[in-house]
């Protein structure tokens, strides 16, 4: 058994986000540690810190009674509307923690970095951004339009959410490449802007001169309302984004093509 | 790279010009051609009543159900009929989006499908 002595407990401010606390865990923590783990929060809650990210990446044994502390250490937390997250456990550990079921209590991250990250996410409304350019070719689109679909369900969108947005993304890059100038050497260039309330979509291509107007036909006919009917082959994949879309926004030029989509998160 | 898509085709007992079509992956603008292919080939050879089970059809765009509304257009042409069952609710709300579902034979059920074959 380990001893006590040999527990090492250190809190500190996060260097990235300052009102979270960090506190990082050495060595095995048994019944013998039960203690100093919950003075460690005792002095972090009078120094203020309400979110708290557990560092166990040194950890090499969580006993069950250190397990309830750390629940119980979390509860006082959640009192005063914060939060104790476990972060870079090892596989091990994690798979002990998991059959304990406290993967239902805490939220487990890979390491520290990723713990402040989702707290930043999840309180400070912050958003990310994916740059992409890819070959204007229709072969490109299904990998691109499942990547956006990750990245929703990633960050917590629903599967119905993460569909929809799978095709606007399919559609709008379809459109590109039919209405663009197609091929190896031509790219199309994707921006995903995700936070926790919406995405925004941006795709741009290099209009080609022979087809712009028949995309300035269907962009003018999006906002015009027809029936559908099984002779109408074309034009549908623009009318079903403007639909899933909460704001839809095309802009042909005789250079290129931008289009702006909105999509709120709904679930 | 193109989505993945497989049609497995089987016969329907009792009806000598109709076949069980099981749609298994997502059907887009990259295997739309495949599809018709397949499709065209079991009209042409006289089954003129084909159910598409979509119970694993993950994903269709508006190239995809374009071509659906192709298939059921030339299935009544040649006397048969082209119906749908087992339709995932991300995929039933793209058709119900684009306005398709008065214009093609959905059921929620194989067995539905099956039994309006008479």
């Amino acid at each position: 058994m380990a001893d006590i002595r040999d527990i090492r407990i250190e809190c500190k401010q996060s260097d990235v986000c300052p009102e979270v606390a960090v506190v990082t865990f050495e060595g095995a923590l048994d019944s013998g540690s039960i203690q100093k783990i919950g003075h460690s929060f005792d002095v972090m809650l009078e120094d203020n810190y309400i979110y708290a990210v557990a560092d166990m990446a040194r950890v090499t044994l969580v006993s069950s009674a250190a397990l309830g502390e750390l629940m119980g250490c979390r509860t006082r937390l959640l009192e005063r509307g914060g939060d104790l997250v476990l972060a870079g456990l090892s596989i091990g550990i994690r798979e002990k923690l998991t059959a304990m079921d406290a993967n239902k209590v805490f939220k487990f991250f890979n390491d520290v970095r990723s713990a402040v990250n989702a707290y930043n996410w999840e309180y400070h409304d912050r958003s990310e951004s994916l740059n992409l350019s890819f070959p204007s070719k229709l072969t490109f689109v299904p990998p691109v339009r499942q990547l956006a679909s990750r990245i929703a369900k990633q960050k917590g969108y629903g599967n119905r959410d993460s569909f929809r947005i799978e095709t606007i993304v399919d559609e709008i890059c379809n459109n590109a490449v039919e209405h663009g100038v197609e091929g190896d050497e031509n790219t199309i260039e994707l921006l995903l802007t995700i936070d926790r309330k919406k995405i925004e979509i941006k795709v741009m291509n290099t209009s080609d001169p022979g087809k712009i107007n028949a995309l300035k036909e269907i962009s003018k006919s999006l906002f015009v309302p027809h029936i559908l009917s099984d002779e109408v082959k074309r034009g549908r994949g623009l009318a079903l984004v403007k639909m899933l879309a909460n704001d839809f926004n095309i802009e042909c030029s005789d250079v290129g093509t931008c289009v702006h989509v909105t999509k709120l998160r709904e679930e | 790279m193109e989505s993945q898509i497989e049609l497995q085709s089987e016969d329907i007992q009792g009806k000598a010009n109709a076949k069980l079509v099981r749609f298994i992956g997502d059907l887009d603008a990259t295997n739309v051609e495949t599809v018709i292919e397949k499709t065209f080939n079991l009209l042409n050879d006289g089954y003129v009543n084909i159910i598409a089970d979509f119970e694993k059809l993950r994903y269709v765009n508006s190239t995809g159900l374009g071509i659906l509304l192709h298939f059921s257009k030339s299935a009544k042409e040649k006397g048969g009929s082209f119906k749908i069952a087992n339709v995932n609710e991300n995929v039933y709300e793209i058709i119900e989006i684009i306005g398709a579902t008065s214009l093609l034979e959905i059921y929620d059920e194989l067995d539905e499908a099956l039994e309006s074959l008479g």
